[in-house]
Order: structure tokens, then C-alpha cells, then sequence
């Protein structure tokens, strides 16, 4: 038995490009390409990167709502890359989720009560009395009064809605809750509150998380540790100070010097501008996926990958990075 | 949990204030629901019969023959003619009251010779007048009304289950269910109508019953419409599924019923009610259509577009039969349509978007 909640192994997650009369595939959009990390209990892993890095679809592979190609997803150590939805349903209880959108994620046919409530009827949690008293405490201890139980999702502002998400997504009491950039959606004000919700649930009910962003300053305020993924991979690991105070990879550097700094003292930091977009992950570069956007490629890098190399970290926690290069 | 759905309150209030709407449903519902009465309205049944101190309520009873109310010779062993008894009750303690109009649907009203059309004439109560066999138009129109609106409830409840069903089922398993289901119903739907329902009234023999023949008519019919409906219902359960709450509900480990039932169908809705008073108003034409065209319902069923063919056919001498037909069509179809325009309007998906 292994001390981590959760370990991915090596995972993919191909999606098949049809194209052709027969739609045969004629290629792999590879969003997810050999990604291995683990999430200890009650440890928060943030995992950051740009948009369509594929860290939504990580995210979703490993609550199953897709099917990875290939590689391994542990969690309390049942395999669960293999299982079907209905060998699936035990572990639910167990791996929750918490979506973007809470306008989108909640249907609005359906009561705030029913929405939470619907937890319960799936897995015959409870009779109905206790299933409404249940989900007023839920509501209680998202910040919500009671009589929200009531009312439909649309009258409920941003950040009142995805308090109601996290309600579901904690009636089941999981261990792990894959938070898929809950705040991206909301208001800056707002966006600390929800945080702070998160901290505080994780401390009452002693959650896991992997909290996606692309948002680095969020990231550190909640996370652990943090990974960094570029184009389906892992570019570097670490404890969240360690990253953010001496970022090893040269796209973590951009990505830090691209958090607006407050401090006008510290303003003279040099600044690591990236250019040109995300490649194509149907057609990913060869060598670094990076070497096309990074300042310090050389020839190796066209070539050969970096592999996922440990470092010594400061802080006495793990610490990787794929460069080639000690920077 | 009784509370309605607030969005779903302000799109009823929105269609409460498309006035022409409104009261078109309300009209049309009206109407509906009186044509269930139209036996105590059009009918040569009488409403009650008052015979030597006992009341008789003939119009949904078994026929009563004459000999029940005194009558002799041969009018003593053949059903009533409530309207002679009417006349020969005139001044005794006995009576009848007649409906409104005192003339059922199928029956001929000779007395001005057989396949004689009569004019409209308030004194014998043939208020828009009869057609070339005799029978009184207004009952004709009210039966044929009520038979018509049945008859496109029907069909379209029917087309809505195979559609939504099929709909849904495409664009929820996707794929290769999909992409068959496309093909079939592409090849489906290029099977021209009508001939079918040639083809098939030609078969099946005349001996049965006229119910049966209604059924099997209104069976091709829906047989031959779903198609149209599967494209917007599986353009919308694709919307749907790909949306997050869909993904919520899996998380927390939803079953195939359940995200279908509770989660997709209840969100397509509003789009397909939309294109409800639409199929009433196809399916009121169609069969109004086949009917003129001779191959709709079974005769002598009393149909709007019977009357029409009766009148296009004997237009110069009873003008009164096509334009009384003509008028009620161009009514009901009128009434559905704005109905159909004001639903449309309150259910905008645009107006009241619920996601983004």
C-alpha cells in the first residue's frame, strides 16, 4: 500500500482524429501524452497550464468520464483505468468533481435541493427526510442557507452557484475532488472566497484535491505542490514556494513572470515573454515540445526529449523538471 | 417541490401576453372540450324525452324504438324519429327537447329528394344547409372538426414518442447507432407518402371497421413523419450531453436512464414544444388533404375535406357546402398558427437561455 490517494501513471489520453468517406482515424489528438503524478491525503496538487494543455481532460480521465488510451490511474490503490461505469459507481463516492461553469454544470430543470439530493438517490443514501435535512447542513456549510434548497440554480448568483457545486460535490463525503478551474468562471472578488471555502472544507473533511488552472497566483494561494503541464505533459513538479520562488523550467518562468506583480520594488525582475501559440497536439514537436516557443533551445532539443528528471528540492520535498538544462 | 420551475412561469406569462396566442389557445381548448359534448348539441338524438310522466335521455342510450313512446305501425319497430315525435308531442303533456341542431352527421334528410343539396334555411334548421345527399353541413363540420383535432392529437403524440425517442437515442449513443439511424431515416423518408397510403388502403379490405381504418391511416401517417422530428431532437441531446451538468451527473455515478430522463430530455423540451402546434397544423392538413383527395379517412366519417371535395364538385349548384368548409378550415388552421407563432415566441430558447 502506497501512501498516495491517487498515482497516474504514465497516462494518455489520445482522442482519434476522423477525417475520410468512413471517418476512419487518420490521427491521435494526443491531449494527454505520458502524464505520472500522485496526490497524497489531504494534499492539494495544483496542475497548471495554458488552455487545451489538456489538463481539463486529465482531470476528467481520471474520474472516468474518459477513457484514457493508455497508462495506469490508481486510486487507494484500485486500478481504476480499466473499470466500467458500473464497477465505477462505488469509487464515485469517493472521487468528486467541481466544474468551471457552475451556470453550465448545474441543470436548471432541476431544484438546488434535488440537484445535491440526486447524490443520495443514486446510491440509495438515506430515506427522504434525512436526505433533506442532509442537504440543508450541506447547504450550511457551503455558505448557504437552507431555503436555497428550494430555488432553481439560475437565481442564484456566480458565486452562490458554484457554492452550490461544491455542495454536490462534497455530499458524498470524497476523498479526493477534482476541482477543474472553479474560479476561472467568477468575479476576482468573489474568487477568494471560494478558495478559502476549498481550504476550509479540505481542513473540516480532510479532502484531497487537484486543483486545475491556468491561473499561477491561484494555484499557489491553495495548492501543495504544483505541477506545471505544457502540450499533455509534465514540465516541472514541486512544492508550490519552491516553484513559484525558483521556477527550473523555462515555460514555469514564463508562466510566473506573466502574474501581474503588485510590488513596484520588485517590478524590475526580467521578464520571459512567450511567443507564438500552443502547438497542434495532433502534430506535437519532436524533441521538447517546448524547444518551438522556448528562448534557450538548441539543437538537442529538436531532437531529444527530456525525460522527467529529480532535482534536489530545498524544501526536502520531491522536486522534477524536463529540461535538459540546469537553469 | 410543487413550485414551478420560475423560468417556466415567465415563459407562460410571456405567452399570456401575446394576446392573439392566448386566446387562441383558449378558444381551440374550448372548442375541443365542447366537441366532446357535440352529441347534446348536433345530433338528431333528442336531450330528454318526456313520456307519460317518466323522462328518457336518449342521446347516449341504446336506440329506443317507437313503440317505447306509443308509437304504432311500422314507426312502432324502427328507431325513432325524434324529430316527428317532437311534432307529434305538440300540445299534449308529452315532449321533446331537440339539440340546437336537430340533425346527426350521417343522416339524410330526404324530403327534398334524394342527392339534393338543400340551402342554408333556419325554418328546418339546417342552418348552413346540407350536402348533395342530404346531410346537414354544420353537423358534418362539427364531427368532422372534432375527429380532425383527435384524430392530429393522436398523431402528433404519437409522431413526438418514435422521434423524441429515436431523436435522443441518436444523439446520445452517437457513432455508429448515429450514423445508421441517419441512413435509415434518409432512405425512410424518401418514400413518397401518399402512394403508401394508396397502396395500402387498396389492400386492406373494406369490411373493416371504420375505427380500424382510422387507426391504420393515422399508423402510415406517423409512420411516415417521425423522420422530420429526429433531426432537431438529435442536434439538441447532442447540445446537451456535451454540457457540464450532463458530466456532473456521471460523476456522481448517474445511470443511462437517469441522465437521459432527468437530466437530458427536461432540457430539450422547451425546443420541441415549440414545433408542436405545427404538427397539429400538418397533420390537420394532411388528413384534409387525403381526405379531399378521397384516400383519408373511411366514408361516410364526417371530414372537412370530404365537404370540400362534396363542394368543389357541386360548386355552382351549393355554393353553401365549400364555402362553409373552406371558412372552418382556414379557422382552425388560423387558430392553431397563432397559437403555434405565440408558443414559439414565449419559448424562445434565445429569449430564456439557461446556459451560455
Amino acid at each position: 500500500m502506497s501512501g498516495n490517494l491517487l498515482e497516474v501513471r504514465d497516462l494518455k489520453v489520445h482522442f482519434p482524429v476522423k477525417g475520410g468517406v468512413l471517418l476512419r482515424a487518420k490521427g491521435a489528438n494526443r491531449a494527454v501524452d505520458g502524464v505520472s503524478l500522485h496526490i497524497g491525503r489531504g494534499e492539494t496538487l495544483g496542475l497548471v497550464g495554458e488552455s487545451g494543455c489538456g489538463k481539463s481532460t486529465l482531470g476528467k480521465a481520471v474520474v472516468r468520464l474518459l477513457k484514457p488510451t493508455a497508462g495506469q490511474i490508481l486510486f487507494d490503490d484500485i486500478d481504476l483505468t480499466d473499470l466500467s461505469r458500473r464497477e465505477m459507481k462505488p469509487v464515485r463516492r469517493d472521487v468528486q468533481m467541481i466544474f468551471q461553469d457552475p451556470a453550465e454544470s448545474l441543470n436548471s430543470r432541476l431544484t438546488v435541493g434535488s440537484l445535491i439530493s440526486e447524490a443520495f438517490e443514486i446510491h440509495g443514501i438515506g430515506d427522504p427526510v434525512w436526505r433533506r435535512e442532509r442537504v440543508a447542513r450541506l447547504l450550511a456549510q457551503v455558505g448557504l442557507p437552507a431555503s436555497a434548497a428550494d430555488r432553481f440554480p439560475f437565481e442564484f448568483s456566480g458565486g452562490q452557484r458554484q457554492r452550490i457545486g461544491i455542495a454536490r460535490a462534497i455530499a458524498l463525503e470524497p476523498k479526493l475532488v477534482i476541482c477543474d478551474e472553479p474560479v476561472s468562471a467568477l468575479d476576482v472578488s468573489i474568487q477568494s472566497q471560494i478558495l478559502n471555502l476549498l481550504l476550509d472544507l479540505q481542513e473540516e473533511m480532510g479532502l484531497s484535491y487537484l486543483f486545475i488552472a491556468h491561473d499561477l497566483a491561484v494555484v499557489k494561494h491553495i495548492s501543495d505542490r504544483i505541477a506545471i503541464m505544457y502540450l499533455g505533459q509534465i514540465m516541472e513538479t514541486g512544492g508550490a514556494d519552491e516553484i513559484y520562488e525558483t521556477p527550473r523550467h523555462p515555460y514555469t518562468r514564463a508562466l510566473i513572470a506573466a502574474i501581474p506583480e503588485p510590488d513596484p520594488t520588485r517590478r524590475g525582475r526580467p521578464k520571459v515573454v512567450l511567443e507564438g501559440d500552443v502547438p497542434s497536439p495532433i502534430h506535437p514537436p519532436s524533441g521538447c515540445v517546448f524547444h518551438t516557443r522556448c528562448s534557450y533551445a538548441e539543437e538537442r532539443c529538436r531532437i531529444e526529449k527530456p525525460v522527467l528528471r529529480d532535482l534536489i528540492a530545498t524544501d526536502g520535498g520531491s522536486r522534477q523538471v524536463a529540461c535538459h538544462f540546469d537553469l | 417541490m410543487l413550485r414551478l420551475n420560475p423560468l417556466t412561469v415567465r415563459k407562460l406569462k410571456r405567452f399570456r401576453e401575446i394576446r392573439r396566442g392566448y386566446y387562441s389557445a383558449i378558444l381551440l381548448v374550448a372548442l375541443t372540450g365542447l366537441s366532446l359534448f357535440a352529441e347534446l348539441m348536433v345530433n338528431d338524438r333528442a336531450i330528454i324525452v318526456s313520456y307519460e310522466g317518466r323522462w328518457f335521455f336518449p342521446t347516449y342510450a341504446d336506440v329506443k324504438l317507437g313503440a317505447e313512446f306509443g308509437l304504432t305501425g311500422t314507426e312502432a319497430v324502427t328507431p325513432v324519429d325524434y324529430r316527428a315525435l317532437q311534432a307529434r308531442f305538440a300540445g299534449t303533456d308529452n315532449w321533446v327537447l331537440m339539440p340546437v341542431v336537430p340533425w346527426g352527421p350521417y343522416f339524410n334528410d330526404t324530403t327534398e329528394g334524394v342527392l339534393k343539396a338543400q340551402a342554408p334555411n333556419a325554418q328546418r334548421r339546417h342552418y348552413l344547409g346540407t350536402d348533395s345527399t342530404g346531410r346537414d353541413v354544420l353537423s358534418r363540420l362539427v364531427y368532422g372538426f372534432r375527429t380532425a383535432i383527435f384524430f392530429a392529437i393522436a398523431f402528433t403524440g404519437l409522431t413526438y414518442m418514435i422521434g423524441v425517442s429515436i431523436g435522443c437515442a441518436m444523439g446520445y449513443f452517437g457513432g455508429v447507432f448515429d450514423l445508421l439511424f441517419q441512413r435509415i431515416i434518409e432512405i425512410w423518408s424518401n418514400i413518397p407518402f401518399l402512394y403508401m397510403v394508396i397502396i395500402v388502403f387498396s389492400v386492406i379490405p373494406a369490411t373493416y371497421e371504420i375505427g380500424t381504418r382510422i387507426g391504420i391511416l393515422l399508423l402510415i401517417m406517423v409512420l411516415f413523419s417521425w423522420t422530420g422530428l429526429t433531426y432537431y431532437m438529435r442536434t439538441e441531446t447532442y447540445k446537451e450531453k456535451a454540457r457540464d451538468y450532463t458530466a456532473a451527473a456521471l460523476v456522481l455515478g448517474a445511470g443511462t436512464t437517469r441522465v437521459i430522463f432527468r437530466h437530458i430530455l427536461p432540457n430539450t423540451i422547451a425546443t420541441m414544444v415549440t414545433f408542436v402546434p405545427f404538427t397539429v397544423v400538418s397533420a390537420i392538413t394532411a388528413i384534409t388533404a387525403l381526405d379531399f383527395l378521397g384516400w383519408g379517412l373511411p366514408p361516410p366519417t364526417p371530414s372537412i375535406g370530404e365537404l370540400l371535395k362534396q363542394g368543389t364538385a357541386n360548386l355552382t349548384t351549393a355554393p353553401w357546402i365549400v364555402t362553409s368548409a373552406f371558412v372552418a378550415l382556414v379557422f382552425i388552421l388560423a387558430v392553431v398558427t397563432f397559437i403555434g407563432e405565440a408558443v414559439r415566441e414565449a419559448f424562445d430558447p434565445r429569449k430564456f437561455t439557461l446556459y451560455r
